[in-house]
């Protein structure tokens, strides 16, 4: 959404009051990092997905020459829809399997254990990123805990395959994100007045019905913040598939690493990334009506 | 008070400059590969002449030339490079001569100082410094190791899900040209379709294609059995724990790998860089650097052999190294085009 | 029966959320080369190792200061940013707050490429300042929605009547505001340190030879599977976590009393 919005600012009213201009002077040290550091690197970006490389030289010009490599040439497009299709498993993922926990925590777990308990639910947030994904590594390879443990009990007699797969990376994937998306959710239902669905179920409303007439509804906003910081964070995560997807399959942010690593293709990097921008402009177009970004 | 929020950005914004600035005379600038960041290697170097080595590692050579071209000039003084690349940054005027005859060549391995990659017009710009194959490590208590010395075999049906693959294109794609009968040195973007055809066939049978951890682990933890692309730098490390662990060169060869290193044309540091060269290539040096932490490999040079215990020179296969040497052809070395087309046949063989 | 099912699910979502957590700290103190099981018996070999790797703890100190420095600055600005929204009446308000927040919605990597394209071009090249510029970026919308959402009519009023009683703007802000947003600033310091402190690929892209301490356990993790990265994160995760629980007990704790 940034793109665009950057350009049509307001240009600074100088004929206003005292107190307008004073205002301008508060805001401005933000605004200025935020125009230097993030919007005019994203332009000089934009720029460069239209230059192209000549040996190693760089070209600068219009050329659409990535954009259609990006759309034409089979393993890169397939980066894009395997980044998409990952990312959307796990957001929908992630929001089934955090929705009930946070409800827990929120209605069922006594008043003066929930902090505890939500503590508790997301504490892993703080371990450092990369070794998360390691350790994730660590649980699902042949060797790991989980075979281990399911061979010692004897419910299968071949190690499963786990590791390296799409399955890992979408699992290392939904940890973090459960935990994410509890904290938004729970966040949300907590500021729910009690006697809404209560009045709903005097009103004769099943409690399915409560919840889906009502308390859903009423927690989007929860919802969206959440998916939607799942959908940013996890298309552009180069981290997690590169430990967890066993390189079986690339998602795009893998395409960009490696065109900077090894083939320092700044261009189709710069490509690839203004398409990983326009999915996430699509996602928040979708969520839009739920969002309260700046009243997290 | 208000506004002093703002003169402290301001301020930091301008400090940004300063780490280069602030960056002493006395320190050496090292764009290397990730043997060289051992401390084991480095803080003998360092101590000896009272200065700093700041070292940053890289992937591809593509990326350190760039990276190099876009820097300024003293930004960087050594720079450790795949020996057959050297002609490329020689080309692009990055390196500047070395001394030929202060260096320890005469005391290489034969064959190992690579004079048509390090030397341009009779000048030296890059001296060997350690090296070894890219070949196939495997789990010799759950594969016949009859059945690694050939390369067909390796990765066909019989061992489907069992095996990983390196994921460095140009070794792997060497192993695929050297079992489709292709000189390294020869493949042309005609040969492309063949080996893509035999990495794809690769792919089918391979569980994963990894880094150099991914694999170790993969190995290591039984989730593979076979790595091909593999070899002393990927089985050593765990040669003390797990014996089992082994390599072998299949009967049609090998790719070897050799990593040099030389000194920068616009370094402002000559005199301590090519000091520097000359400790890495010595005897000492050498045999720190084989035996550094991220990845073993055998040195250059030979008089490492003295201040290698014999356990570790059975690890490297020391005696072997003369039949090894034979056997083995050099990593391919692409032109910038035929490079590209590489990794994109590499990149359509992930996405397989 | 079925008021216990959500208890099991509670419990189940807990082995889930602790299963990687579990398995990294236990196999730190892997006596043997490999994080895998058996469990060979406890050993700290791994963490005197570790402590004693002057390159991780140099990237560990990086990691501090430029946590703290970012986490610092993104609060200054977000906090004038949201004083000069929330008290003035800007033309354009929307679009401005609409900006300000516009990073967070942008993936780290495409924020570090920019950067990073940027800084190679027409900068001073990676570094460690480079990486805190980066950081600045990102959590800049954070502190600044933090800030600007917990600014409410009650410190409206304090403020006024403090102007009343004829207080500079100066002595408005760091008497009254600063005072009374403390809670809001620290919350937003510690969330800036934490992400920071975490942060990955923009730190990767930015820095040159000093790193931080996720690009320095990177590369150790590239170097070799070792019981070494499951020590080293364990202590990432002790020390985040003593900070979160007493930030909970010290400041939000006296907070609700």
């Amino acid at each position: 959404m940034s793109g665009w919005k950057c350009f049509s600012i307001d240009g600074p009213a100088l004929m206003a009051r005292p107190d307008t201009i004073r205002g301008w002077g508060f805001v401005a040290p933000a605004l200025i990092w935020t125009l230097a550091f993030f919007v005019v690197p994203f332009g000089v970006m934009a720029a460069m997905s239209l230059a192209t490389l000549d040996g190693r030289e760089l070209v600068w010009g219009f050329s659409l020459e990535n954009y259609t490599r990006l759309f034409g040439q089979s393993y890169l497009l397939r980066a894009i829809t395997v980044s998409l299709e990952i990312t959307l498993t796990v957001t929908i993922v992630s929001i089934v399997l955090a929705y009930p926990l946070a409800w827990i925590i929120a209605y069922r777990v006594p008043a003066r254990w929930q902090r505890l308990a939500l503590l508790l639910a997301i504490l892993p947030f703080w371990t450092s990123y990369v070794v998360r994904s390691y350790a994730w590594l660590l649980v699902l390879s042949r060797e790991g805990v989980i075979n281990q443990t399911l061979l010692g009990l004897g419910v299968i007699s071949e190690p499963l395959t786990l590791a390296s797969t799409r399955f890992a990376t979408v699992t290392g994937f939904v940890h973090f994100f459960v935990m994410l998306l509890t904290l938004t959710i729970y966040a949300n239902l907590v500021q729910l007045p009690a006697n809404y669905r209560r009045a709903a179920i005097d009103l004769g409303a099943s409690s399915w019905q409560a919840f889906r007439h009502v308390v859903l509804p009423l927690t989007m906003p929860g919802i969206a913040t959440g998916a939607f910081l799942t959908f940013v964070l996890c298309i552009g995560d180069y981290i997690t598939p590169q430990i967890l997807g066993g390189n079986n399959e690339l998602t795009g942010p893998q395409i960009i690493m490696v065109q900077l690593g090894r083939g320092a293709n700044f261009p189709l990097a710069a490509a690839m990334s203004i398409v990983l921008m326009a999915l996430v402009t699509l996602a928040y177009l979708a969520a839009s009506r739920w969002l309260r970004l700046d009243r997290l | 008070m208000t506004y002093r929020p703002l003169r402290r950005a301001l301020l930091s914004s301008t400090m940004l400059a300063l780490p280069a600035a602030a960056m002493a005379a006395e320190d050496l600038n090292a764009l290397v590969w990730c043997d060289h960041t051992d401390p084991a290697l480095i803080e003998p170097f360092e101590q000896e002449h009272g200065i700093r080595v700041n070292l940053r590692e890289y992937e591809g050579t593509a990326t350190a030339l760039a990276l190099l071209e876009q820097s300024r000039p003293g930004d960087w003084d050594v720079l450790v490079i795949d020996a057959i690349d050297v002609p490329r940054a020689v080309d692009a005027g990055l390196m500047a001569e070395l001394p030929a005859d202060q260096l320890a060549t005469t005391d290489f391995f034969p064959g190992v100082a690579m004079e048509a990659q390090t030397q341009v017009d009779g000048k030296t710009y890059a001296v060997t410094e350690k090296f070894g194959y890219n070949t196939v490590s495997f789990n010799s208590d759950k594969v016949d190791a009859a059945d690694m010395q050939d390369l067909s075999t390796i990765w066909s049906e019989k061992y489907k899900d069992r095996i990983a693959v390196y994921d460095y294109y140009l070794p792997v794609m060497g192993l695929a040209a050297i079992a489709n009968d292709i000189d390294t040195g020869n493949i042309t973007a005609n040969d492309l379709p063949t080996l893509k055809e035999t990495l794809f066939t690769m792919k089918d049978n391979a569980r994963s294609v990894g880094e150099v951890v991914a694999s170790q682990t993969a190995l290591a933890t039984g989730e593979v059995d076979i790595v091909i692309g593999g070899g002393e730098w990927l089985t050593a490390v765990l040669a003390e724990e797990q014996p089992e662990l082994t390599w072998t060169i299949p009967d049609q060869g090998a790719v070897r790998w050799a990593q040099s290193i030389g000194v920068l044309e616009t370094s402002e540091n000559k005199d301590l860089a090519v000091e520097f060269v000359k400790y890495i290539t010595g005897p000492e040096g050498q045999a720190r650097l084989a035996t550094s932490s991220c990845y073993w490999g055998m040195p250059a040079n030979q008089k490492a052999g003295a201040h290698l215990s014999d356990a570790q020179k059975k690890v490297l296969r020391w005696d072997d190294q003369p039949e090894y040497l034979k056997r083995a052809q050099l990593y391919p070395a692409p032109d910038a085009d035929l490079d590209g087309q590489m990794q994109d046949v590499w990149l359509e063989m992930l996405q397989h | 029966m079925r008021r216990a099912i959500p208890w099991i699910y509670m419990a189940l979502a807990y082995a889930f959320i602790f299963l990687p957590v579990v398995t990294l700290v236990l196999f730190s103190f892997q006596d043997g080369r490999l994080p895998v099981p058996p469990f060979n018996g406890p050993t700290l070999k791994w963490y005197a190792d570790v402590l004693g790797d002057t390159r991780l703890m140099s990237a560990l100190g990086n990691s501090l200061l430029v946590g703290a420095g970012s986490a610092a600055l993104s609060c200054a600005l977000g906090f004038l940013a949201a004083y000069g929204l929330a008290r003035h009446v800007l033309p354009g308000a929307l679009l401005l707050r609409g900006l300000l927040i516009a990073p967070m919605t942008v993936s780290y990597l495409i924020i570090g490429l920019g950067l990073l394209i940027v800084f190679n071009n027409y900068g001073p090249g990676p570094s460690l300042w480079a990486a805190g510029v980066g950081h600045v970026v990102i959590n800049l919308p954070l502190a600044f929605a933090i800030i600007y959402a917990s600014m409410g009519a009650q410190q409206e009023n304090a403020e006024r009547a403090a102007r009343d009683l004829g207080a500079s703007e100066g002595r408005v802000l760091t008497l009254v505001t600063i005072p009374m947003l403390a809670p809001a600033i620290l919350a937003a310091f510690f969330l800036c340190l934490t992400l920071s402190w975490d942060e990955f690929i923009i730190a990767f892209l930015m820095t040159r030879f000093d790193v931080t301490l996720p690009v320095e356990i990177w590369s150790l993790l590239r170097s070799g599977l070792s019981p070494r990265t499951n020590a080293i994160g364990s202590l990432v995760f002790l020390v985040s976590v003593a900070l979160v629980i007493g930030l909970e007990i010290f400041i939000f704790g006296r907070k609700r009393r």
